[in-house]
């Protein structure tokens, strides 16, 4: 195993938002543990997931915040989206008014988070076709207008589960490799407490500063 | 530990909650003039075993060829579990294996029967014989102890009914769970039966139970062991070989155990599974196997080399399906050692291994069939004092105590350069730093372990000599050693993580998180909660002061966040 201070040297922190019951906590879990949750109970405030990935040969640990869908946890919000790297915003493919309400949850992830953002779009439920009340072409355009990468996927088979996470980091990645995300930049004017060493949201912790590195 | 406590007080013992911590169900099964045997009834009657396991139970409840098993006869067996194991208790399941020596944990993977078949003459019958037989089965491998309680609730069974089942099982559903180096005082049908499951912290050889012992209601029950035959009894027929039987069941050759009842091959087998303790032996073992056996197929097929696995088989059938096993025993009835006026020795004049083209002739003679080479010479000095003790006409229990110490001995001279060669791969003290990830043990290389063995082998602790290191390459291809090596690295490992929070806990974290940003903050509360759920799980041993010392470091650098963040952090801690 390789020997680095932790185990990975980047930390991106996402957020995963959208209406109540459209499978929010079921897709981390499904990240998470690779299993489905049949009966999964109301998320309250917030949960956290972690799971370490690879990304062109660098460890990143995914800091996964799984909100609370209801409307009375929608005031106390402000610091789930504060440094988060991507947000996955999910609407349920056999419910339209979860989909109808993704404009609401776009403006929240734009005013709160920094414009470089990743924001994925997720149709969950792609399991039950049969139901289906949004159609991918629908929501493909809505992402293409809004600039989000969009996936149908299903917590309860898996099905691209993997690929949003996976592809959310990438982009994050590219971002910071390209240079248009700086990691100085990021987080100025949200960090509570000024930090005096670059890389904040994205942290490289890889830095020889404690002795020994067995 | 006092979280422990307090958890269980919470938690309401349920009907058949004790029960099943020590026994899954008991099972008679009976000879259906029509259907052959057949599963009469499982009590408790809500217990669930599936078609194969029912099916397999059957079979194994009667004796192969039942001619010679007049009257009551006592035997083991083992079968592979299909259903899923289940538990309910984790703290007690933890408080059952924390101290347990591998060899007694419950086995997650098979069930062991404990049978007790009575076959007497009945006129009033239409075959005009009674055949029955209680079955317990259980995940426990605690083979006397079983073999005991059969033998007060099985009569007491076929005399009186249903029942002295039910008493017996509502007895049993007050015991104590099974925690190793207890007393533990069992009611049962009117008696007290005082047992002491062994730690692995004991000293092997040494009776807890021993008659200094004295408790008031001290009844003449109690077993001195609860899961060791006896040694002496069940390899006397092959005395002159033991050294090469320790080494085949030590690699994890196929073995078949070749008898004429289930009684003797079962307890055969038992005495081969048990000569590498402290090993545990990890490849199947069928005290008693028949050819209806849901696995016949699969452990005698010809199409591939035999598998490692050691068999007891009865059916004379089998002399013919297993002529291409490399390794035959023959043993005869128990106890019939002395039989003849020949006393067993070691050094008898048939000592010779037999041929294995022998075995075709339905030759009856005990002894094994093989043309495996030992690595290692026979221990002199051990069989002149075992011969001495022969001689001096002592008794079966202490040839077989002898016998046991030997193979201890021999068994501890085998594993001590490997524990100490993977005490060497172990990170030093200066390499752990509270603010890095725990360091990694250096993996097993098994051709530096096999150097270590020229300067520091078993010769430093054992007389017995001979190519210890073809013996070591043999092991560690078995699944002996994959299990010890298994065990032994997630030991460490934990080891290790748990020195990693001892430093943890010392380190300054405010003084840390002075110029790190909210989400690596975050990462670190994270991090040290799961460390802690670990600790809480049993996963991890740590002491209270470490435990209660993170605690409080994850309150204060909690306190370093902005006030919206503490809350949502001290909201998901209380789930």
């Amino acid at each position: 195993m390789a020997a680095g201070p932790y185990n990975y040297s980047y930390i991106f922190k996402y957020i995963i938002i959208g209406d109540m019951g459209v499978g929010k906590s079921c897709l981390l879990h499904q990240f998470t543990e690779k299993k489905f949750m049949a009966d999964c109970p109301h998320t309250i405030g917030v949960e956290f997931g972690t799971r370490i990935i690879e990304v062109s040969g660098q460890k990143i640990k995914l800091q996964i915040w799984d909100t609370a869908g209801q409307e009375r946890f929608r005031a106390v919000t402000r610091s789930y989206y504060r440094g988060a790297a991507g947000a996955l915003m999910v609407y349920d493919i056999t419910r339209r008014s979860t989909y109808n309400h993704l404009s609401s949850w776009l403006t929240d992830a734009r005013n709160l988070t920094n414009p470089n953002t990743v924001i994925f779009l997720i149709g969950n439920k792609g399991d039950l076709d049969g139901q289906r009340d949004v159609t991918y072409e629908e929501a493909k355009q809505f992402a293409d207008e809004n600039g989000l990468l969009f996936l149908e996927a299903s917590a309860k088979t898996g099905d691209n589960v993997e690929d949003v996470f996976l592809e959310t980091a990438k982009k994050i990645y590219q971002n910071i490799q390209d240079g248009s995300l700086d990691l100085n930049a990021a987080e100025s004017g949200v960090q509570h407490k000024p930090a005096n060493r670059p890389g904040q949201t994205l942290q490289n912790d890889q830095q020889p500063k404690e002795g020994c590195s067995c | 530990m006092e979280l422990a406590a307090a958890n269980e007080d919470e938690r309401p013992v349920l009907p058949w909650d004790q029960f099943s911590q020590w026994l899954h169900c008991v099972c008679v099964v009976t000879f259906d003039l029509e259907l052959g045997q057949a599963m009469e009834f499982m009590y408790p009657t809500h217990i669930e075993l599936s078609d194969v396991e029912k099916a397999n139970i059957c079979y194994l409840a009667f004796p192969d060829s039942n001619s010679g098993c007049m009257g009551d006869t006592q035997y083991w067996f083992r079968i592979r579990r299909n259903s899923l194991y289940r538990t309910n208790n984790k703290d007690t399941d933890y408080q059952c294996t924390k101290d347990c020596p591998v060899t007694l944990l419950k086995d997650e993977t098979h069930y062991y029967g404990y049978v007790y078949f009575r076959q007497v003459r009945d006129k009033t019958l239409k075959r005009g014989y009674f055949q029955k037989s209680v079955v317990l089965l259980s995940s426990l491998p605690y083979f006397n102890f079983f073999k005991e309680i059969s033998d007060i609730i099985a009569p007491e069974y076929f005399d009186n009914g249903v029942p002295c089942l039910e008493a017996a099982c509502h007895d049993i559903d007050k015991w104590p769970s099974p925690i190793p180096g207890q007393i533990l005082n069992l009611p049962l049908m009117g008696m007290v039966l005082h047992v002491r499951i062994p730690t692995k912290q004991d000293k092997p050889g040494t009776n807890v139970l021993d008659n200094t012992d004295k408790s008031p209601d001290r009844t003449p029950f109690s077993l001195s062991s609860i899961h060791e035959v006896d040694l002496y009894q069940n390899l006397s027929d092959v005395l002159p070989h033991i050294h090469l039987l320790w080494e085949l069941v030590l690699i994890g050759e196929p073995i078949v155990v070749m008898a004429p009842s289930p009684t003797a091959c079962s307890s055969t087998v038992l005495a081969l599974v048990s000569c590498i303790n402290p090993l545990r032996y990890c490849s199947d073992y069928r005290p008693y196997f028949t050819i209806h056996d849901s696995e016949f197929k699969e452990y005698t097929t010809k199409t591939q080399a035999p598998p490692s696995v050691i068999l007891g088989v009865t059916n004379p059938f089998f002399t013919k399906t297993f002529q291409h096993w490399p390794h035959i025993v023959r043993v005869r009835e128990v106890g019939l050692g002395n039989y003849g006026g020949s006393k067993p020795t070691l050094t008898p004049s048939d000592s010779k291994l037999k041929k294995s083209s022998a075995i075709k002739t339905l030759d009856p003679k005990s002894g094994i069939y093989t043309k495996y080479k030992q690595f290692l010479k026979k221990d002199k000095n051990f069989i002149k004092a075992f011969t001495k003790s022969l001689v001096e006409n002592k008794t079966s229990k202490t040839h077989s105590a002898l016998l046991r110490r030997h193979f201890l001995e021999l068994t501890q001279s085998f594993i001590i350069p490997l524990e100490r060669y993977l005490a060497s791969l172990m990170p030093l003290q200066k390499c752990i730093s509270p603010l890095k990830a725990p360091p990694t043990l250096k993996p097993f290389r098994p051709n530096d372990f096999i150097q270590t063995v020229e300067n520091n082998g078993p010769q430093l602790t054992s007389g017995t000599r001979g190519d210890w290191i073809g013996l070591y390459r043999r092991f560690m291809r078995s699944a002996n050693f994959e299990h010890w090596l298994e065990r032994r690295k997630v030991e460490m490992e934990m080891k290790l993580v748990s020195l990693h929070m001892t430093a943890l806990s010392e380190t300054d974290l405010m003084a840390w998180c002075q110029d790190k940003s909210e989400v690596e903050v975050v990462d670190m509360i994270l991090r040290i909660r799961q460390k802690i759920s670990l600790v809480k799980s049993h996963k991890i041993d740590v002491s209270n002061i470490t435990v209660d010392q993170l605690s409080e470091q994850v309150t204060n650098i909690t306190k370093t966040l902005p006030l919206d963040l503490q809350e949502i952090l001290l909201c998901t801690s209380r789930k």
